[in-house]
């Protein structure tokens, strides 16, 4: 198979893996408990027994779910338009776009700060096997691995504002909204260091494991020892033989990491009161409010699956043997 | 430097640099409503601004009163906005935009005489026929007013028949009016002319609130979650001694609580009862806790058995005698002291002592001890005999029933533990249950599936609302009748203090249904919350403690800097 169909292959299958997330999105919100209208509400002592139907019917609720409901959302969403959200009212295209930029800055950065510093760090520890830089970088890695987010989030935010004056929240401060840009970029960029922070570390650790048994493994194989053997120095040997196959592993990792990156990073965000995707995820669940919770992940499940087949192009890169399967 | 230290501050460094070096920085507020930067000169035209920064847990879901549900924005709407009467920080109705009011002898037509000086936030000069525009909007599509329209029912006619003269006509005598017209807004006309549907009405975000009230908007960016008023100069009884109130919405406690400890903010709304304690050690930090008019509540299953449809439960709790030892085996001073970590007060009546300043209380009810030997008793006496699994039965009729709670709250589980252990000493057995909110509502109206469920309420500062819960027309899909408890009495009685315009005789009604409601008990209120605040001591002063928050308008409009 060439890589051209191979391609072809990859991007139906996604196309395909996309409409049955539709549907399942569809049917998934609409087997939770509950009233959406209640949710929306809450247990508000102004709303009477007549003003709620009058909602039920502006949201279509008072529609059978098949097939008015279902050709309602599907007809909606073949024209590009996710509909209004309940609670917010405000439609939910807009909402997604403008949370998308935050998340992406917040996760972006902690991403990249985590793939460079785990990679690195792993490979130095696999390189160094069993050296003192082995085992702390191991401990430290075991650690942030295992650390709950909230926690983290939480221990740094204090220490971060209490010492160094950082802010407890938010993504710019209220002396700032509307000014601009050259005003607004270092605040927010204030604003990021304790949630990109707590995103670096938690990341890391696993990155770092990774690639540093990645890179054993690799080490292990005959063709490293013919690359000694040739009298290349280590360096050499590390850079032209092992890192290419020990990236493997990593790829797909970022891959899969990166897919879920519009999901947000619901902890931090909530910790750090920052204004993401993850923190919307949430409230549309708690609210209930079925068009912004399909919405959302329809944008989830699509960036899972680019993700995917970003991650799949890549390999027909890193690993000639891929496209021949 | 240690290894730990260095690795920290290389990640800063890393950060920072990445940060600053960033791609474009954030979207441009969504609703571009700023209509002036937050540092512009304030309204004072002193050079540093008097700007007093409030954490809050949540934000308003609109400003447009017509379609408001949340607190938040009834608690910004209490800044921006006016109206005719107000509740004070006592619990009584002063006037507001009114100077004085009175109501003709067939009880039917109220009459609202203004004050002098009152000017929209625009400069324009408000008259009595903008706010019978304001009330006449309602009345005309309640279903567009949807989250004030509850207020209007009885209203027939609205007029002004000149600039300072409001008069309202009613269907009926209306004992409560001057609580009524404390929620409807005088909303500025222009604003809300024009909406053909109350879809469009609803859809309207009125992010640039034009009042009268003694802040005027600043700013409301809802995706960032700030909120900005400035003070309004010319509020007509005399403006605020700060310049600027800003809120910042925090999504969990803890960030918040340490924003007021170093200082980031200088006011709490919503003090977690788990962090009150821990406010009392920071310097230059006030935690502020008063009686509050939150209740939980132990709501036994009264759906009467011949009810269609019929009530899913124990029939054991239709037996008066059951429900004597289910109050007698609670400990409802443990119960604020563990619970409610000691920020509350046991519970006695439906109408909490707050409500209009302790009025509508009737304090002649003495509540049933705590005494397990006494509920004991009480079970035996009816028959109940104890078995050897250590539950009592009468018959094949077992005292052994369901206790649900919201899942959204863990206060609730902790109580439903402790009623669990008091209800196993008397021979009663219960099962505590999480359940999702609203699968417990619609399990419980108007199904009745249930035997007893902990839940809780926050009534109006009326005692109309909490009454009407256990009326039998408010059981039905949609109402509010949480206990299916159908008394016609009752619900006479009910009626009766909705028309009774003389207050002394509509307090003795509302005396009458809560010993009613407490002798039948559809509900054992369980207590009373406080209301947990807190304020950087070190920077304001002048706050005005109360059952209404030492946000409202009366209290901001009294801080004023410490220096």
């Amino acid at each position: 198979m060439n890589r051209r169909d191979y391609l072809i292959r990859k991007l139906g299958l996604a196309l395909v893996t996309i409409f049955v997330v539709v549907i399942i999105n569809f049917l998934l919100f609409r087997v939770l408990p509950g009233d959406p209208v209640r949710s929306v509400i809450g247990r508000n002592v102004r709303i009477s027994a007549d003003t709620q139907q009058a909602l039920r019917e502006q949201f279509g609720l008072d529609k059978p779910i098949f097939p008015d409901q279902f050709l309602d959302t599907l007809g909606q969403w073949a024209r590009g338009n996710l509909g209004v959200s309940w609670s917010l009212r405000k439609p939910v295209n807009e909402i997604l776009l403008s949370k998308l930029w935050n998340t992406l800055l917040l996760i972006g950065i902690g991403q990249i700060l985590a793939i460079l510093l785990g990679v690195t760090l792993g490979l130095i520890a696999g390189w160094k096997r069993k050296s003192a830089v082995d085992v702390g970088a191991l401990t430290f890695s075991l650690i942030a691995w295992a650390t709950p987010t909230f926690w983290l989030g939480i221990i740094l935010l204090a220490a971060g504002s209490t010492w160094l004056g950082l802010p407890t929240g938010g993504i710019v401060s209220p002396a700032n909204v509307g000014k601009p840009l050259y005003t607004v970029i270092p605040d927010v960029a204030h604003h990021l260091i304790l949630p990109t922070l707590t995103l670096t570390i938690l990341y890391l650790g696993e990155y770092m494991l990774i690639m540093r048994s990645s890179i054993l493994e690799v080490l292990s194989e005959d063709y490293i020892l013919t690359a000694k053997a040739k009298g290349m120095s280590h360096w050499q040997v590390l850079r032209k033989h092992a890192l290419k196959n020990a990236m493997l592993p990593i790829v797909t990792l970022i891959a899969l990491n990166l897919g879920f990156t519009v999901s947000g990073a619901i902890y931090i965000e909530t910790v750090f009161s920052y204004d993401g995707l993850g923190k919307m995820f949430q409230i549309a669940l708690v609210k209930q409010d079925y068009p912004l919770l399909q919405g959302a992940f329809l944008l989830l499940a699509i960036s899972v699956i680019i993700a995917n087949m970003l991650a799949d192009i890549l390999y027909t890169y890193l690993d000639p043997r891929v496209k021949a399967t | 430097m240690s290894k730990s230290r260095w690795l920290f501050t290389i990640f800063l460094a890393l950060a920072v640099l990445l940060t600053a070096c960033g791609p474009k920085a954030t979207p441009a507020p969504e609703n571009p409503v700023s209509t002036s930067a937050v540092t512009q000169a304030p309204a004072s035209g002193t050079t540093e601004p008097v700007v007093l920064r409030i954490g809050w847990l949540g934000a308003p879901d609109t400003l447009n009163p017509a379609y408001a549900f949340l607190v938040e924005s009834f608690t910004v709407f209490d800044l921006a906005y006016s109206t005719l009467t107000t509740q004070a920080p006592t619990g009584e109705y002063v006037g507001n935009l009114a100077k004085d009011w009175s109501v003709s002898d067939d009880g039917l037509t109220w009459t609202f005489t203004l004050k002098d000086g009152i000017k929209w936030h625009n400069g324009e000069d408000f008259k009595a026929s903008d706010m019978a525009w304001a009330i006449n909007a309602v009345m005309s599509n309640p279903d567009g007013w949807a989250a004030v329209s509850n207020y209007v029912a009885g209203f027939s006619e609205i007029t002004a028949p000149d600039d300072k003269t409001v008069t309202i006509t009613t269907e009926y005598p209306v004992s409560n009016m001057d609580y009524r017209v404390s929620w409807l807004y005088a909303v500025y006309p222009k604003d809300f002319e024009g909406f053909t549907t109350s879809e469009d009405l609803q859809n309207f975000t009125n992010f640039d609130i034009v009042g009268t009230g003694p802040f005027k908007m600043n700013t409301f960016d809802k995706d960032k979650g700030i909120l900005i008023l400035d003070t309004n100069p010319e509020y007509f009884d005399g403006k605020a001694k700060i310049d600027q109130v800003i809120f910042q919405t925090f999504d969990n406690s803890d960030a918040m609580i340490q924003a007021i400890k170093v200082g980031d903010i200088d006011m709490i709304i919503d003090v977690p009862q788990s962090a009150f304690a821990s406010l009392k050690d920071v310097a230059g930090v006030e935690p502020v806790s008063v009686d509050g008019s939150y209740f939980d509540e132990l709501i036994i299953n009264s759906v009467p058995a011949n009810h269609d449809p019929a009530p899913t439960k124990n029939p054991a709790l239709d037996d008066p005698q059951v429900r004597l030892a289910l109050a007698q085996s609670i400990n409802k001073q443990d119960l604020v002291q563990i619970v409610m970590q000691d920020l509350g007060k046991p519970g006695v009546t439906i109408v909490p002592p707050t409500l209009g300043g302790g009025y509508w209380t009737n304090t002649d009810i003495q509540d049933i001890p705590f005494d397990l030997t006494a509920a004991n008793d009480t079970l035996e006496k009816a028959g109940y005999v104890m078995g050897a699994d250590g539950v009592r039965a009468k018959g094949d009729m077992r005292l052994e029933f369901r206790l649900q709670f919201p899942s959204d709250n863990p206060v609730y589980a902790r109580s439903a533990d402790m009623l669990t252990s008091w209800f196993g000493q008397a021979g009663i057995k219960t099962t505590p249950e999480a359940v999702d909110p609203d699968s417990l509502y619609a399990q419980m109206t108007p199904t009745g599936d249930f035997d007893l469920v902990l839940w809780g309420w926050g009534p109006d500062p009326d005692p109309d609302f909490i009454l009407s819960v256990l009326t039998s027309d408010q059981f039905v899909d949609g109402g509010w009748s949480d206990s299916g408890y159908m008394n016609p009495a009752y619900d006479q009685l009910y009626l009766d203090q909705q028309a009774a315009t003389d207050k002394a005789q509509r307090r003795q009604i509302i005396f009458k249904m809560q010993k009613i409601a407490f002798d039948d008990r559809p509900y054992i209120v369980l207590y009373y919350q406080d209301l947990l605040r807190a304020y950087r001591s070190d920077r304001f002063t002048g706050f005005i403690a109360s059952p209404i928050g030492i946000e409202s308008y009366q209290s901001l409009l009294q801080v004023e800097p410490v220096n």
